[in-house]
């Protein structure tokens, strides 16, 4: 049986009519339209884009905080913001930039391009997918609002004991901090097992686990770094809930309860939650440089391994957050060494890309250029890394700029450069429109160059003893030249970052239309339209390499699955590690109980701050959604 | 445009592929997920309370008794009973006795309310309260995580009880069987080092 696929052929464009066949397909995986249809909404394509929308706006306004710190720095004795709005907008600027930001980004890339990438039609649970976005924008929005009210939390991003508990923090700053906090921890787990899953079952026949794309090989390990690491934070946040609403003594000294207790807890979460946003960024980092260089990654299977043994050694670090505090030597030992542990898989990941660009014809398109970026940035903060890992020098630097600028260049370049270059990279598989090149070099050049004006001096300033989080300094200090160079770099950089928004913008409505497979990339994301059709492909494939695309176009020919019913919504279910085809998922209909599941939940969350019997309102509240939610379908729908 | 049409043939055919496989369904799959995170949650819990007990000389504190050992000990043996009746429902699902489905669902339900009436008069008897000490703080949250759990797992075995007897699951639509059996067992086996820790800790260590 031989026909043509609509979908693969790579002459037709996404204006082009689609045969019969592919039309009732369309039909069953359409997403309702209209306003009260994007309540219903459960497609990946969808929940994942507004995910990634989401976090760039959190981005966007987190962003302009950290301006306004910038404006507050710029001279000694500044009166831009008084103490307590400085002390709001510096933790909302952090706890956004971590938890609305950088892990919603990372998942929100993940969701839209795993089921692409691994062939799927749709991720394995597709309304839980649903439930965490909504978590996530209800939780976050509130987050952000308490600001405008004077609500906001005003600990810092981690949010210590005793700080931060009822003693020294009165009002409900804080208090917004747990509950929201946890909230939407909530969502990034559902999108882990989400992720998991997906991974895991859903792999199109052939595509066994050594055959699948590094970026979905670094999604997998940083879904199961949520698993494992979000937990710890949860706990932390809800006993400092309870310390704070119910009097419980978990950390007040006095009563046999331990502050220490938050950081080890906090750490436990907060130390691989930086490995959690660097990985996915190091898959993007991967695809880019095989795209762009049209060759296979050098050493597959020692890159996989170093993303596996990052994820792993990344658990064995959090102490190193807490130099200061008194550990025993050989604790400070361990954690010392384990720190530098992790420079080795970092090494193996940075050696491979350097031997696959080795004299390849490298195409400097954007993307690449963000790659680029990235390893200036990033190698650098590895190397501040290396230096602040070990004992003696971290105890003189802790808690000054140095500290901030290491972070922020390791944050910024291992994620925020990955990011950008993933925009540019897959906008057009997005939207079938390319951006400009010419405004995207630019962007990526000044925010480079914004981005090192606004950091390094903090290296110096750390070194000159100013210390973090600090709202004010005096004149007589000498810091003033630094600061305001790196003010002014502050701008630049928003500048850089501006450009990228109008690129955006301008390109929506006026970008070239993008062939199907504008980069010649191999992976599955790229075998079907720009952007995907509602069920992603009009035949799943079947996969014989870690290059399937490329092979197709040097074979002429390819393997698809057939017989999947298209009056309703299926996709092929694989055995874990060899994907052989094992049965066929059907998966659930647009649907609008997700969203109230997740008001009824937000309610509940926020009515903790006020009172405990939310707990148990929120208990049965969300248990009589979640039975309309999975209320069993009819009996024609399933057998 | 010189991109070479490419030609498609089949290689799997679906058609043929089993739809509803309760036993390898990704649902069983994301129900680990969600048991590997209450796992963690527990650890984290569990490591909490060591890390509370280091910190403090005398545990429990001065004057205070380790809670009563009789009603979490009934606990730890009515809980496991609960998953054999469990289990032994999820064999009539498998093999379509639809009464033995109903039956085993229903005494799960019913022994693990048995298990929570037990859980509150020990609760009630506990000799300190959560606000009294950071030893009651942890007593009580890890007391009051596991009892939410088995009060949500009831909540859900319950519906497919009913559904149960309403006739509902076929031996192909068990699927919801299969996933609540096995969140059910991590319910109830988790309690294992829960009982040891909070019971017998502060006697042993």
């Amino acid at each position: 049986m031989t026909d043509l696929d609509p979908a693969l052929d790579l002459r037709r464009s996404r204006h082009d009519p689609v045969p019969e066949h592919l039309a009732e397909l369309e039909r069953t995986w359409l997403s309702p339209p209209g306003f009260l249809g994007w309540f219903t909404h459960v497609n990946h394509t969808s929940i994942g884009l507004r995910f990634l929308i989401t976090s760039l706006v959190f981005f966007m306004l987190a962003g302009l905080l950290g301006l306004a710190m910038r404006m507050q720095l710029l001279s000694p004795l500044n009166g831009f913001l008084d103490p307590d709005t400085y002390n709001q907008v510096m933790t909302v600027h952090g706890t956004a930039m971590m938890f609305l930001f950088a892990i919603p980004a990372m998942e929100g890339i993940g969701i839209y391009l795993v089921p692409l990438m691994v062939g799927a039609r749709d991720m394995a649970f597709p309304r839980l997918n649903a439930f965490g976005y909504y978590v996530y924008l209800i939780g976050g929005t509130t987050f952000f609002a308490s600001l405008f009210l004077g609500l906001a939390p005003d600990a810092g991003w981690f949010n210590y004991v005793p700080l931060s508990n009822r003693d020294y923090s009165e009002g409900y700053g804080i208090d917004v901090w747990t509950t929201m906090i946890t909230f939407i921890e909530v969502s990034a787990l559902t999108a882990a097992v989400e992720l998991i899953v997906t991974i895991f079952k859903l792999r199109v026949p052939g595509m066994s686990l050594h055959r699948m794309p590094i970026f979905v090989w670094a999604i997998l390990v940083m879904a199961f770094m949520i698993l494992f690491a979000m937990p710890s934070v949860i706990v932390a946040s809800a006993f400092l809930m309870m310390d704070r609403l119910v009097e419980t003594q978990f950390f007040v000294a006095e009563m046999g309860g331990s502050p220490l207790l938050w950081q080890h807890l906090f750490w436990f979460f907060g130390h691989p939650e930086v490995y959690i946003i660097l990985v996915p960024a190091l898959g993007i980092v991967t695809t880019i440089v095989v795209t762009f260089t049209q060759r296979p990654v050098f050493g597959y299977t020692a890159l996989v391994l170093a993303i596996v043994g990052i994820g792993m050694v990344s658990f064995g670090l959090w102490v190193h957050h807490m130099y200061t505090t008194g550990l025993p030597l050989l604790g400070r030992s361990f954690f010392q060494a384990a720190s530098a542990m992790i420079a080795i898989a970092s090494g193996v990941q940075i050696f491979s890309w350097i031997a696959t660009l080795w004299g390849a014809r490298i195409r400097f398109a954007t993307p690449m250029w963000f790659v680029l970026g990235f390893f200036g940035v990033f190698i650098a903060g590895g190397l501040t890394g290396v230096m602040v890992a070990s004992v003696p020098f971290d105890r003189q630097v802790h808690d000054t700029y140095f500290v901030v600028a290491h972070f922020h260049y390791v944050l910024v370049g291992g994620a925020v450069f990955p990011l950008f270059a993933g925009l540019y990279y897959w906008f057009p598989k997005a939207t079938g429109r390319l951006l400009h090149e010419g405004l995207g070099k630019w962007s990526c050049a000044i925010i480079f160059a914004g981005f090192n004006v606004t950091f390094f001096p903090m290296h110096q300033l750390g070194l000159e003893g100013m210390p973090r989080r600090v709202y004010t300094y005096l004149p007589e200090m000498d810091w003033t030249f630094l600061n305001q160079l790196s003010s002014i770099g502050s701008l630049i950089l928003a500048a850089g970052f501006a450009l990228t928004l109008w690129n955006v913008i301008r390109s929506l409505r006026h970008g070239a239309d993008s062939p199907p497979n504008p980069w010649h990339a191999p992976t599955l994301d790229w075998a079907t339209t720009s952007p995907p059709l509602n069920c992603n492909f009009a035949r799943q494939a079947v996969v014989e390499s870690r290059h399937p695309v490329w092979d197709w176009s040097r074979d002429g020919k390819r393997g698809v699955v057939d017989g999947l019913r298209s009056d309703r919504r299926e996709t092929v279910v694989t055995t874990l590690l060899d994907a052989r085809p094992q049965s066929v998922q059907i998966l659930p209909k647009p649907t609008p109980w997700p969203f109230f599941s997740a008001v009824i939940a937000s309610i509940c969350f926020f009515g903790l701050i006020f009172s405990p019997w939310f707990y148990v309102a929120g208990v049965f509240g969300t248990f009589v959604t979640f039975v309309f939610w999975f209320l069993p379908r009819k009996r024609e729908e399933v057998v | 445009m010189s991109e070479p049409v490419i030609e498609t043939h089949v290689e799997v055919d679906a058609s043929e592929l089993p739809r509803l496989t309760p036993h390898t369904h990704p649902l069983w799959w994301g129900v680990l997920g969600a048991v590997a995170i209450e796992a963690a949650v527990v650890a984290n819990l569990l490591t909490s309370y060591f890390y509370l007990m280091a910190q403090n000389e005398v545990w429990p504190p001065e004057g205070v008794d380790p809670p009563d050992l009789l009603y979490a000990t009934i606990v730890l043996f009515v809980l496991p009973l609960s998953s054999v009746t469990m289990w032994w429902a999820g064999r009539g699902s498998d093999r379509n006795r639809k009464t033995q489905l109903a039956l085993g669902v229903t005494a799960s339900v019913g022994l693990a309310t048995l298990a929570l009436v037990f859980r509150s008069f020990q609760i009630a008897a506990f000799d300190i309260r959560w606000d009294e000490h950071a030893y009651g703080s942890i007593l009580w949250a890890i007391t009051g995580f596991h009892f939410t759990h088995v009060v949500s797992a009831i909540l859900g075995t319950a519906v497919v009880s009913i559904l149960a007897w309403k006739n509902y699951f076929t031996s192909e639509r068990q699927l919801g069987v299969v996933v609540d059996t096995l969140y059910w067992y991590f319910v109830a086996g988790v309690f294992i080092p829960i009982y040891l820790v909070l019971y017998w800790a502060p006697r042993w260590l």
